[in-house]
């Protein structure tokens, strides 16, 4: 206990002088954290409101072109700003950029409801859609498509109360403010493929949490490898001190800057990003948060036995700061770090099945996103743990080969 | 002490074995001077002795006890001083003692009193809150001593410890050495300066290629029944006497003669005069230690 209590107390000194080390596992992931999820805020967002305004230029004012902009409103994809009074002032808004689409509802809109296109004989005014030219068509489209079926509904129940009356049927009282459309239920059905995908703020935390985990490469082999070329290795090991004492003084000492990492990472998720106008990243509770720092655990020791490994390949600082750097970088373009794996094609994500740090991200998201359990988690454990174990061995292996 | 019997080892994949046949005996309290040219096989030996490598085939005993048992039985028996600073440059000197005490398993008490015993026998008082990076060459030498001293070892294999020290450094480290087997250490140095060997070395080994060329008392080494002389001259040496002296050019007129006897100095003086040279300088004696390990290993040059 003594020689661990000393190797400890030594990483750490030595790490806590290490300035660059430091940078590299502590800022440059809150950074990256903060740039990303605001800079992919709408990227994580299918369905989300539109930032497309509209205005309506009702020269009807009758209860009924009230109620189509009433409908229009409810709908919620676009956005409605205040009514210009007149067609001249819509179009002098557009050109000014204030909104996209103005709806211009035609004096006599209300009476001519029921009698579209003159049907019994005598002019009707068309309604009028103004747009921006440079609008997205397909926006431009939906937005017909929206009036359309406003103006669809509005027509139909208007019908049914007429011919209600007409023929003595039972009718609402004026139905003209059911929410629209109120027939179509949407129901998420998830399984395995259609999870819901992570917001921002849950891909990014635990993205470029793991990231920085497995960043423990550089301080881990700058000092192995200065250990080796200086014949400290050579000393310690002739005052009998077994190499896996070694291993062990460098696996706690890692271990913990892992666990500061995490907390430190989850603290700007959570504080952090509503600072800069992001949602706030929202962690379980109770066996969850246990769960969630069971995967947490499990990256840790994968990441500081790869950094074991890759100290243990690399000859001089320059070599492992290049393997290191460059295997994590690979790692999380292939493992979904960089790029979400949800939004990679199928051949890309089966590819990222290989990547330790796509086992991470995933263990995280069964636990953030699919509430999963023990069981849940437990195959990304298993990974993590038997990646863990093999470069472990691998690192050891290849120290006694050096010294035979 | 420490005996070395028909020692032998080869590299993994390696053509020719780094030792082969390597006798040696070296008794406790004093110094024992390990010499070689580059490539000799020392760094090997050392290696074997500290336990860094697995001895294939024949034996070394510490004090009659097979190594490996020795070992185990004392782990802190022998330490290594390994030729670069082996310690660690981001702690400061009281830091670097402290862990390299830890790692050798010393309880608490012992701890305090090795670290402050090392510390005065470098004369590191001055510097024990300042980072190794920024120590001289001299004190890293002394810091790099004074760690293989914690764990109060039987041996200590010191491997060229005064490379890049000042003259003021080297002579408090020779001395410092030299004084160690009065305190129940016994030493085995390796350095490339002769003058260094010859100076606290009582007994030397001489290896090259993996062989012990020579082995004994530095006495017994340089008491050699030839005599050798420098001699200094106006012209070039006449070549039947250079035949028969087993002469070696030195450049400038210079040359160093063998002799079977002292006596022969003085027909030599009388055969130049007939020849007609003058003889500038003469120095005759035995040989130093220079003059031995370069004639046992040849002159060619190593790498």
């Amino acid at each position: 206990m003594t020689r661990l209590l000393a190797l400890w107390t030594k990483e750490t000194l030595a790490l806590l002088r290490d300035r660059h080390g430091l940078a590299a596992l502590f800022v440059m992931p809150i950074i990256f954290i903060l740039v990303m999820t605001m800079a992919l805020h709408d990227a994580f967002m299918p369905g989300a409101a539109i930032d497309v305004a509209y205005a309506i230029v009702d020269l009807d004012g009758s209860p009924h072109s009230q109620s189509l902009a009433r409908r229009l409103g409810k709908t919620g994809s676009f956005r409605r700003v205040a009514d210009p009074v007149t067609t001249d002032a819509a179009r002098a808004d557009i050109r000014s950029g204030r909104y996209a689409l103005a709806l211009v509802l035609p004096k006599g809109f209300g009476e001519r409801l029921l009698t579209p296109a003159g049907s019994d004989g005598q002019a009707t005014e068309a309604l009028t859609l103004m747009v921006d030219p440079t609008l997205n068509p397909a926006l431009q489209l939906a937005f017909r498509n929206q009036t359309s079926a406003a103006l669809g509904m509005l027509r139909a129940d208007e019908l049914t109360h007429s011919a209600g009356k007409l023929f003595g049927l039972p009718t609402t009282a004026r139905p003209a403010e059911r929410d629209w459309p109120d027939e179509i239920v949407s129901t998420a059905v998830q399984n395995d493929r259609s999870i819901r995908p992570p917001s921002s703020v849950q891909q990014n935390v635990p993205a470029w949490l793991v990231f920085a985990m497995f960043f423990v490469v550089i301080p881990i082999s700058a000092i192995l490898i200065t250990e080796r070329q200086q014949g400290t290795l050579q000393r310690l090991a002739a005052m009998g001190l077994p190499f896996r004492f070694v291993l062990l003084g460098k696996l706690l000492p890692f271990f913990v800057v892992n666990q500061i990492q995490a907390v430190l990472m989850v603290a700007v998720g959570i504080w952090g990003v509503p600072l800069f106008g992001g949602e706030a990243l929202a962690m379980p509770s109770g066996a969850g948060l246990f769960h969630w720092w069971l995967v947490a655990a499990a990256v840790s020791l994968t990441a500081v036995a790869c950094a074991l490994l890759v100290a243990s390949l690399a000859q001089t600082t320059q070599q492992s700061t290049i393997i290191g750097g460059v295997g994590n970088i690979l790692m999380a373009a292939i493992g979904g770090i960089m790029v979400p794996k949800f939004m990679m094609p199928g051949a890309m994500q089966t590819l990222a099945e290989w990547s330790p740090m796509a086992w991470a991200l995933n263990g995280f998201h069964t636990v953030m996103l699919r509430h999963g359990d023990f069981a849940a988690i437990l195959p990304d454990l298993v990974k993590l743990l038997a990646c863990a174990a093999l470069a472990l061995a691998a690192a050891t292996w290849l120290n006694h080969r050096q010294t035979a | 002490m420490l005996k070395v019997d028909g020692l032998a080892y080869r590299y993994r994949d390696a053509a020719a074995p780094a030792l082969q046949d390597v006798s040696l005996s070296i008794p406790a309290g004093g110094v024992y001077g390990l010499l070689g040219p580059n490539g000799a096989g020392k760094t090997t030996l050392i290696s074997l002795l500290a336990g860094l490598l697995t001895v294939a085939n024949g034996d070394i005993s510490l004090n009659g006890q097979p190594l490996s048992a020795a070992r185990t039985a004392n782990p802190r028996a022998i330490a290594l001083v390994p030729q670069d600073y082996a310690f660690y440059p981001m702690l400061t000197v009281a830091e670097n003692l402290a862990f390299f005490a830890g790692a050798l398993g010393l309880a608490h008490g012992e701890r305090r009193q090795q670290i402050d015993a090392a510390i005065a026998f470098a004369r590191l008082e001055q510097v024990v809150g300042k980072r190794a990076e920024q120590l001289s060459g001299g004190l890293r030498r002394r810091l790099n001593l004074a760690i293989g001293l914690l764990g109060r070892p039987q041996l200590l294999l010191l491997d060229e410890p005064t490379v890049g020290v000042d003259p003021q450094s080297r002579s408090f480290l020779l001395e410092s050495i030299a004084a160690l087997p009065a305190s129940g250490t016994t030493v085995l140095y390796t350095s490339h300066y002769m003058e260094e060997v010859e100076a606290i070395c009582q007994r030397v080994a001489i290896l090259d290629q993996g062989r012990v060329l020579s082995e004994g008392t530095l006495d017994d080494l340089l008491a050699t029944a030839e005599s050798s002389a420098e001699i200094e001259l106006d012209q070039p040496l006449p070549p039947a006497l250079a035949e028969r002296y087993a002469a070696t050019d030195l450049g400038h007129f210079k040359f160093a003669l063998f002799f079977r006897s002292t006596v022969a100095v003085a027909r030599l003086l009388d055969e130049l005069a007939e020849a007609g040279c003058t003889v500038r300088q003469l120095h005759v004696g035995r040989q130093n230690l220079e003059q031995l390990f370069m004639r046992l290993t040849r002159r060619s040059l190593r790498d």
